[in-house]
């Protein structure tokens, strides 16, 4: 019986390609746009909220930025009913690595263990793809702050700025020219949302349409104890999209 | 509460080749006194630091038995070191996964009852651990809780001290001539201190010193107690 199924989603074409992975990441290409940046303060994650509306509770769940334990963050492009479960297996995940070695789970395990994840679902069970990419952003001991980026086939990589959902050529283009490996957070969140806007349709950014998130150390040489995750306020996006829009403005 | 195992002990004056046969309660093999008292907006949670090994053996004066679950909850272990030791690994794991979830903290009664159903889940197979839950409850106006239990579950929630370890007769019994209640922190330090080092004269399982955790709404101070040290 499965072998019916199968035939429509896990195998490949003459060609060699898997058509639902690519019709998986062709979804995302629809989805919120989200950028990633590392520098050695930390790890700025910034993304495009699509969902707009003024009946929606903002107060609760955010809808592109998640915590997965307190040294790592997500910021998900996608189907989001797709990333929540994938969300949840990473937590448990982290979490039963912290139960066991009574450490803070170190990054490319736990992107490794969602990764294996999302292969099964292109590999076996003749269930569809997950129809999500994410961006990682972490601290751990041994390797210091990271970005990872991975995609519905299951493939990740590590990067020091990366772009995934609409128009992510855009802004990996900009990333490449404007990216330093030495910048600093600050100069990081400001290029997050530099990049975002060029990105996004409008002229104007406008702060309620940007979430942004960060894994940080408050001091300079980064422990365990002290990697926070800390989403932006509402005070910081305002500041940062009127410095975003003002640099664009043009002079009378 | 009394849990025997057969161990097999050398008696002292025995001859060298033979070994007899005692009954030990498996919830003595390592030795602890810990004690919770709930003062004015505020809660204490004091324990000893002995660790020993089958009873006779005293191999470490500071050992953690309080854990810290977040700013306003802690919750202290007595029993088997090995059982006591995983279950605060496991009652971290379940309240990460809760504040992941919530985007909150548990607040203590919650956590009581998380414990008491973690260990009754082990019904017919317990964890040889015996519980304290102490901590202030930050969506009820910062008011104090405390519980302790066996270890398969059963709550005794309580609003003027609770005692758990090898000595329990004695700890309850200082608690109850030194507690008053709506003691503020300072004061409340003092008498559990107090208690602590005074209980555990009596057992030889327990001592070696104290720790003592006093929680209010905007701090913890924690204070390591100097005791005889035997």
């Amino acid at each position: 019986m499965a072998r019916r199924y199968d035939s429509h989603t896990t195998t490949f074409s003459p060609e060699g390609r898997l058509y639902q992975v690519e019709y998986a990441i062709e979804a995302i290409s629809h989805a919120g746009a989200a950028v990633g940046l590392r520098t050695s303060e930390g790890v700025v994650l910034a993304a495009e909220k699509k969902i707009l509306s003024k009946l929606l509770e903002t107060s609760v769940a955010s809808e592109k930025m998640c915590k997965l334990d307190d040294h790592v963050a997500v910021a998900v492009a996608g189907i989001n009913s797709d990333a929540n479960l994938l969300i949840n297996s990473a937590r448990l995940f982290a979490q039963r690595y912290t139960a066991g070695y009574s450490e803070p789970v170190p990054i490319e395990q736990l992107v490794h263990h969602l990764c294996d994840q999302k292969q099964g679902y292109t590999q076996f069970g003749g269930l569809r793809p997950f129809g999500v990419s994410f961006l990682f952003a972490g601290w751990d001991k041994s390797s210091g702050f990271q970005l990872y980026q991975s995609d519905p086939s299951g493939n990740y990589a590590g990067w020091t700025a990366t772009a995934i959902g609409a128009n992510n050529q855009a802004a990996q283009a900009v990333l490449k020219s404007e990216y330093a490996p030495n910048m600093s957070l600050n100069a990081a969140r400001k290029l997050a949302v530099k990049v975002l806007k060029q990105t996004m349709d409008s002229t104007i950014l406008m702060p309620d349409k940007v979430e942004m998130c960060e894994v940080a150390c408050a001091y300079e040489v980064p422990s365990e104890k002290h990697i926070r995750f800390r989403m932006a306020s509402d005070k910081e996006l305002e500041e940062l999209c009127g410095l975003a829009n003002s640099a664009t403005l043009p002079t009378s | 509460t009394r849990y025997t195992t057969t161990c097999t002990a050398r008696a002292g004056g025995a001859a060298p080749e033979s070994e007899r046969v005692t009954k030990m309660s498996i919830m003595s093999y390592n030795g602890a006194a810990i004690i919770a008292m709930c003062g004015k907006e505020c809660v204490a949670i004091a324990s000893d630091l002995r660790f020993g090994i089958n009873q006779q053996q005293t191999t470490a004066v500071d050992m953690k038995k309080i854990y810290k679950i977040h700013d306003h909850l802690y919750v202290g272990l007595s029993g088997l070191a090995t059982d006591q030791a995983t279950l605060a690994q496991r009652f971290k794991f379940r309240h990460n996964m809760y504040e992941l979830r919530e985007s909150r903290k548990m607040r203590p009664e919650t956590f009581a009852n998380l414990v008491s159903t973690m260990l009754y889940e082990k019904r017919f197979g317990p964890y040889y651990a015996e519980p304290i839950v102490a901590g202030l409850d930050a969506s009820n106006g910062y008011k104090p809780f405390i519980t302790g239990m066996d270890l398969i579950g059963a709550m005794a929630p309580t609003d003027n001290f609770v005692v758990c370890g090898n000595n329990e007769e004695s700890l309850f019994g200082v608690c109850e001539s030194m507690y008053k209640p709506d003691l503020e922190p300072e004061e409340l330090f003092e008498v559990i201190a107090q208690c602590i080092l005074a209980g555990v004269n009596r057992d030889c399982l327990s001592g070696w010193g104290g720790v003592v955790h006093v929680i209010s709404k905007d701090k913890v101070i924690t204070r390591t107690l100097k005791g005889r040290m035997d």
